[in-house]
């Protein structure tokens, strides 16, 4: 299934309110994919800095994975489908 | 103790949007979210906190439905800023349990913690609880505190990791999902699909799935050309 990046800017965000968005984005996932839009939250990296994170989601269409993070009530900046890339196949 | 206190969150919230889908709402709220921790936690419609006892039926909480069998796909349902606010909550509360300047990492949120965090909340099925059943925010934390005692290790293994999968030829929801690498609400869908047989145990609403069906979900990979 295609991979996508969901960036966000969060300032002031807390670990433990990453942990409750972590929460809500897997839940929306489970029940979008019960609906029969599988769509998977993969991992996600914070930016401590910037306080900016990069969620990958797999999904069917970017539309899917918008709704799954509107659902979850988590803000983003945009969502773009990504390549991934691994040593193993370079 | 009631162990399903201490399952993660998961669990009520799958419960808490079924609430939410079948009062036709666009949202879950803080209701939902209690009425989902209870369901997750309650046997036989009980949820026992030993001081504090609540009749799921009194509360109009409908237990013997299977939150899977609950109409899929009418219509979204996503989280209401009440519900965001418990979460996070849900999450310092779990984040609390650390000792002072901990370099652990969080632990996961369990139903315990959500529970704790709308304790505070006067309104709604909290309100009510405390209204009609004297329930106190104080009592209710006692009773939740009784059933998820401190462990010496900060760090608790997830419970759909900690076990592996019996090796029975007849296995649960649960067992089949942890099997196939996939969340229960996915392997859930597949039977509502047909993709996957399954199995009730006669009289009873325990889905059974045999061992040897799961290989129907699963298809080869073409190599690419």
């Amino acid at each position: 299934m295609p991979m996508f990046v969901c960036e966000r800017e969060l300032p002031g965000v807390t670990p433990e309110m990453l942990q409750s968005a972590g929460l809500r984005a897997k839940t929306c996932c489970a029940e979008m994919t019960a609906e029969g839009q599988p769509v998977r939250w993969v991992r996600s990296f914070f930016l401590p800095e910037a306080s900016q994170t990069h969620c990958y989601f797999e999904g069917p269409n970017r539309e899917a994975v918008e709704e799954a993070n509107k659902r979850a009530r988590i803000p983003f900046l945009r969502i773009a489908q990504v390549v991934e890339m691994i040593p193993e196949s370079v | 103790m009631n162990c399903r206190c201490n399952q993660p969150v998961d669990f009520a919230a799958t419960h808490a949007i079924a609430l939410a889908r079948r009062r036709g709402a666009l949202e879950v709220t803080a209701d939902d979210l209690l009425g989902g921790c209870l369901l997750a936690v309650a046997r036989f419609g009980i949820v026992d906190l030993g001081s504090v006892v609540v009749d799921l039926d009194e509360l109009g909480l409908l237990w013997r439905d299977d939150p899977a069998g609950s109409p899929a796909g009418l219509h979204r349902v996503s989280y209401s800023d009440q519900a965001v606010a418990l979460f996070d909550q849900a999450a310092r509360i779990a984040r609390a349990a650390l000792p002072a300047r901990s370099s652990l990492p969080t632990p996961p949120v369990r139903i315990a913690d959500l529970m704790a965090a709308v304790a505070f909340d006067q309104r709604g099925l909290c309100g009510e609880l405390q209204m009609r059943f004297g329930v106190t925010s104080k009592l209710w934390r006692a009773g939740l505190a009784r059933q998820t005692p401190l462990e010496e290790d900060a760090s608790p293994v997830p419970v759909d990791v900690a076990v592996r999968p019996p090796d029975r030829e007849y296995l649960s929801p649960e067992d089949a999902a942890q099997t196939l690498g996939v969340h229960v609400q996915t392997l859930r869908a597949y039977i509502r699909s047909g993709k996957l047989p399954a199995l009730r145990l006669a009289g009873e609403r325990a889905i059974r799935i045999r061992r040897e069906d799961l290989a129907k979900v699963l298809e080869p990979l073409q190599a690419e050309t």
